[in-house]
């Protein structure tokens, strides 16, 4: 027979660039890489199993615990899939500030997400700066949260916690410094000959392949799908005017300045949801009932999905959760890997992808 | 894909994943279309693919029922791009070969619901071989 692979090479699950355990199997001619194959199973949690038949007051604590580093948008998709199987309606203060939290979590989780490229294509300078802006991102939703990462905010019609003048003053005077210093970053980034060179044309995914594999997220809006964006469906986002960041390489380099520019414009909307903060109370009144939904939100790495079933009681039968790094990790190892030039691009393309393997495996 | 003696025997794990709500739903769906016992769309799937696809695959089948097989009857009846680009179950250049000879079929004078019914049954072999 003749021999199509040179050699086998598995990468993981334990791997210096890896944050969680997954393991790659790239079959390679030479330096390039014909196929990968993911085996996953080493951290699963079975978190969907241990939802059902609980109340959706313990719910909603263990939803949010599927992903440490997403773990708001999970509490809202989550809460608001309760309220929409329930009929409750949130007052307009609250769901300015959901937007608030949600799109600090979203900074925090694209500052990171970079922070891990850069340190992968072993420009830790970068990488070290990222993860200092990242605290202030983080001191910001502790103090409107009380929480840096498992807030519990969002409760079924409205939030736990009113905002202060003082804590919106303080919000945006860290926001006007997280600016300053993402903008410098975006433009070390974008002007490096040597992130140039390990990130212009690598893991490149055309738009029909990310349609394909139903990429979301930037990784999605990187390859030009700006339709992916749930936040354009939202009703608070849409009275906030919100367009989608998109752009049309498709490689490495244009995934990390997706979020660069993701980071920007969630700035803007929180200054924007500041500026327009409605009067009035942040929590109505509801009790969760009996019923089915299916129900979308945009996280930071895409569309996240919630099935719910519920009985009379508030308590979930049936629950499924999609999250987005299902399709992106798909995306990215059967269609960005395959046909890399050099297996050292296998990491840093993998990375790029910003793939959560606690997502993948719940 | 290449085997060791090493590796893990997947399988237990790949039925866990096709098993969930979603993928339940999704294979007896495909199960129903090819006229086949969902177990057997089981077994192609955890033969085929690996473990990331698998937990794709409903997203998959989602965006091919949106966008596979647009504007041509024959193509659509067949699922020629939803099970080779979207399912990637048989290769691309076999699937177009399959509904070629289909279309011939139908040019040559043979009704149309005859020929997809032949179509289909080829299909359905060069899935489940």
């Amino acid at each position: 027979m003749k021999k199509t692979v040179d050699v086998s090479i598995p990468i993981g699950p334990m791997h210096p660039c890896w944050k969680e355990p997954i393991r790659l199997k790239c079959e390679t001619i030479g330096e390039r890489v014909l196929r990968t194959e993911v085996e996953l199973g080493y951290m699963k949690k079975g978190i969907e199993r241990i939802m059902r038949g609980r109340p959706w007051q313990e719910v909603m604590f263990l939803a949010e615990r599927i992903c440490g580093i997403c773990s708001v948008i999970h509490n809202m998709v989550f809460i608001e899939a309760m309220e929409g199987i329930s009929g409750i309606a949130v007052p307009p203060r609250a769901a300015y500030l959901r937007v608030v939290v949600n799109e600090l979590d979203r900074m925090e989780s694209h500052i990171l997400a970079n922070f891990s490229y850069c340190y992968t294509i072993e420009h830790e300078t970068l990488a070290m700066y990222l993860l200092n802006v990242r605290e202030i991102v983080l001191d910001q939703l502790e103090r409107i949260t009380g929480s840096r990462i498992n807030t519990a905010y969002m409760i079924p019609g409205g939030v736990r916690f009113d905002i202060t003048e003082e804590d919106a003053a303080a919000l945006l005077a860290g926001l006007a410094r997280v600016e300053e210093d993402v903008e410098r970053y975006t433009r070390m980034f974008a002007t490096s000959y040597l992130i140039a060179l390990r990130s212009r044309g690598v893991g490149t995914m055309t738009r029909e392949k990310a349609i394909e594999a139903h990429a979301v997220g930037p990784t999605g809006r990187a390859s030009n799908v700006p339709e992916c964006d749930l936040r354009l469906q939202h009703p608070t986002y849409q009275k906030l005017g919100f367009t989608p960041v998109c752009r049309t390489e498709g490689d490495n380099f244009a995934r990390n300045m997706v979020r660069f520019d993701e980071v920007m414009q969630s700035i803007s909307l929180i200054r924007q949801c500041i500026g327009q903060l409605p009067e009035g109370p942040i929590r109505g009144g509801g009790a969760c009932t009996a019923g089915e939904i299916t129900y979308q939100g945009e996280a930071p790495r895409g569309e996240l999905t919630y099935y719910i079933k519920s009985d009379e009681y508030g308590r979930i039968i049936d629950i499924t959760v999609r999250t987005p790094s299902i399709m992106n990790i798909e995306a990215c190892t059967h269609h960005m890997i395959n046909d890399v030039t050099s297996v050292a691009d296998v990491t840093s393309t993998f990375i790029s992808s910003d793939p959560c393997v606690a997502c993948t495996e719940r | 894909m290449t085997t060791y003696l090493y590796e893990k025997d997947l399988r237990q794990m790949k039925y866990n994943i096709l098993i969930s709500t979603r993928h339940d739903l999704m294979v007896r769906e495909i199960a129903d279309r090819l006229g086949v016992g969902p177990n057997q769309v089981r077994l192609a799937m955890i033969r085929r693919f690996d473990m990331s696809l698998l937990e794709n695959l409903p997203s998959r089948y989602e965006q091919g029922q949106k966008m596979a097989d647009a504007g041509s009857r024959v193509a659509k009846e067949l699922g020629c791009e939803l099970f080779s680009r979207f399912i990637p179950f048989v290769e691309e250049e076999r699937m177009q070969a399959l509904c070629s000879e289909v279309r011939d079929m139908i040019d040559t004078g043979l009704p149309e619901e005859e020929a997809i019914t032949t179509g289909k049954r080829r299909i359905r072999e060069a899935i489940l071989q």
